[in-house]
């Protein structure tokens, strides 16, 4: 191991995480509400558009994210020249977050149903009877409920998440994964252990911080529970 | 006043009530008995429409509302002239207990802050938990629990509150301090309904006493005569038995 190149490729490395956290903020965000919107879908139990969304939800858990990055990347530009829309000009970065985001949605969704149903029907019944409407009920009552029984799991999808956006390399995008694949190739493959350790590291270090992060909120929104 | 005229409801077949005709006075505190599966709950609750009745009319003061064409707006505008006791209490989990007096006050009817709270600290004082206000539900007693569940309905002054066993989730000395309470709740004139198996507090609480079997009403009266002169025998049998229940 070479501890001084590793000193050298550190900040090389480090200027791209700010992309890496960009998509996965931007992904976190929508793929939550994809995932809100699909749940309350499958929970109304609105007939066609419900096992639509089971089938969706079933499809993106049971097969590998590098496929729907592939699907999305390669499969989108076809399917929109075909109905004569030329989508050339959107950017890898705008096709990586709407894989990812379909992607993340279905396993948030997956997370979030159970954790709704949690929570206990007397709750909504309590609510209920003080007369406020079915939106005051959730708002105030449910959803708060909802949150600490969710968050662990989420804060599980959202390191996930992270780790996912190392496949994105394979469509071209420059992230951490991509600047490595980058070095190595001018290094000739001399440098390969010290560039996956530095970047092991570097994901590593993320995946604390977003540990913390979950763990902030599951204190502040769980603390009726102690 | 409260006004019952047929209320029927069925659940998957099975005919729960078959025609409940009552009327409540203002002021009146209804113990409501009878074996277990009668239907005591099911009124309750369809009262509260927690439940919505199949047929029948439900009046609240000159509020009318007819089960076979009630809207989902007018089910919440019956439920906000009503409140409900829980036989498991039913705080809200998430909220402290000043928080689960106040929050009807706030979000269903409007109310300030400033004025939410000292209605909420009030009804707590009421029921003796001024020193409780900050902690959460998980964190008091059943019996402290069901006192909270009095004061959250009281603080919301309804025309009714509708009580469904408040105290068989509790050991006898839970039980008789939240009967304490209520007690106390009916000298303020409010009106109440109660589901109840506490022979003391149907007779000596309530002045109106309703004997329901098997989706009907039996008889109603005044304690007086249900416990000592009642004039249908299914009435005097279920009373001896609660009475004598070994013999
Ligand atoms: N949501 C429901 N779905 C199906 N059946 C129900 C439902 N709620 C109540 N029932 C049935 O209705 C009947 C009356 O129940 P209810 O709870 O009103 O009786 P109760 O008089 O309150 O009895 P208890 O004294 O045991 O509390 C029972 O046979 C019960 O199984
Ligand atoms: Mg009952």
């Amino acid at each position: 191991m070479d501890l001084e190149f590793i000193m050298n490729i550190f900040p090389t490395l480090l200027k791209t995480l700010p992309l890496t956290i960009y998509i996965v903020v931007v992904t976190a965000i929508l793929g939550f509400l994809l995932a809100v919107i699909v749940t309350a879908i499958r929970l109304k139990k609105i007939p066609v558009i419900s096992q639509l969304m089971d089938l969706y939800t079933s499809f993106m858990r049971s097969t590998p994210g590098l496929i729907h990055i592939f699907v999305v990347y390669y499969g989108l530009p076809v399917l929109f020249r075909a109905i004569g829309i030329d989508i050339n000009f959107i950017s890898r970065v705008t096709f990586s977050i709407t894989a990812l985001v379909l992607y993340n949605g279905a396993f948030v969704s997956e997370i979030l149903r159970p954790s709704y149903l949690a929570v206990p029907s007397q709750q909504h019944e309590a609510a209920t009877s003080v007369g406020m409407t079915n939106w005051q009920k959730h708002i105030r009552v449910i959803f708060p409920q909802v949150l600490p029984i969710a968050l662990p799991s989420l804060g599980n999808a959202l390191i996930d998440l992270l780790k996912d956006t190392s496949l994105l390399f394979l469509i071209g995008l420059v992230d951490i994964m991509g600047q490595a694949d980058i070095i190595i190739a001018n290094t000739l493959g001399v440098y390969q252990l010290e560039v996956y350790v530095t970047i092991a590291l570097i994901y590593w270090g993320c995946s604390i911080l977003l540990e913390q992060v979950i763990r902030f909120l599951e204190k502040k929104t769980g603390k009726y529970l102690r | 006043m409260i006004n019952l005229k047929g209320i029927e409801k069925t659940f998957d077949g099975n005919k729960v009530l078959k025609g409940i005709n009552l009327e409540i006075k203002s002021g009146e505190v209804v113990a409501l008995i009878g074996p277990s599966g009668t239907g005591k709950t099911t009124l309750l609750r369809t009262i509260n429409f927690l439940e919505k009745a199949d047929k029948g009319s439900i009046t609240i003061d000159e509020l009318t509302i007819d089960n076979e064409q009630v809207s989902e707006k007018d089910m919440i505008l019956m439920r906000r002239q009503t409140a409900m006791v829980f036989q498991n209490y039913n705080l809200f989990r998430n909220k402290t207990i000043l928080e689960n007096v106040m929050e009807g006050l706030i979000v269903v009817q409007k109310k300030s802050k400033e004025e939410a709270e000292k209605i909420a600290r009030q009804e707590i004082e009421r029921v003796g938990l001024l020193d409780k206000v900050e902690q959460y539900p998980i964190e008091l007693s059943g019996g402290q629990q069901q006192r909270i569940g009095i004061a959250r309905a009281m603080a919301l002054h309804p025309k009714v509150m509708l009580l469904d066993e408040p105290t068989s989730s509790l050991d006898p000395e839970r039980s008789l301090e939240v009967l304490k309470v209520l007690q106390k709740v009916a000298k303020t004139g409010m009106t109440m309904v109660i589901a109840t198996h506490e022979m003391d507090f149907a007779k000596y609480v309530s002045n109106h006493v309703v004997f329901m079997e098997n989706g009907h009403i039996v008889e109603e009266g005044s304690p007086e005569k249900i416990f000592t002169d009642p004039s249908q025998e299914r009435t005097k049998q279920f009373v001896q038995e609660l009475e004598n229940p070994f013999t």
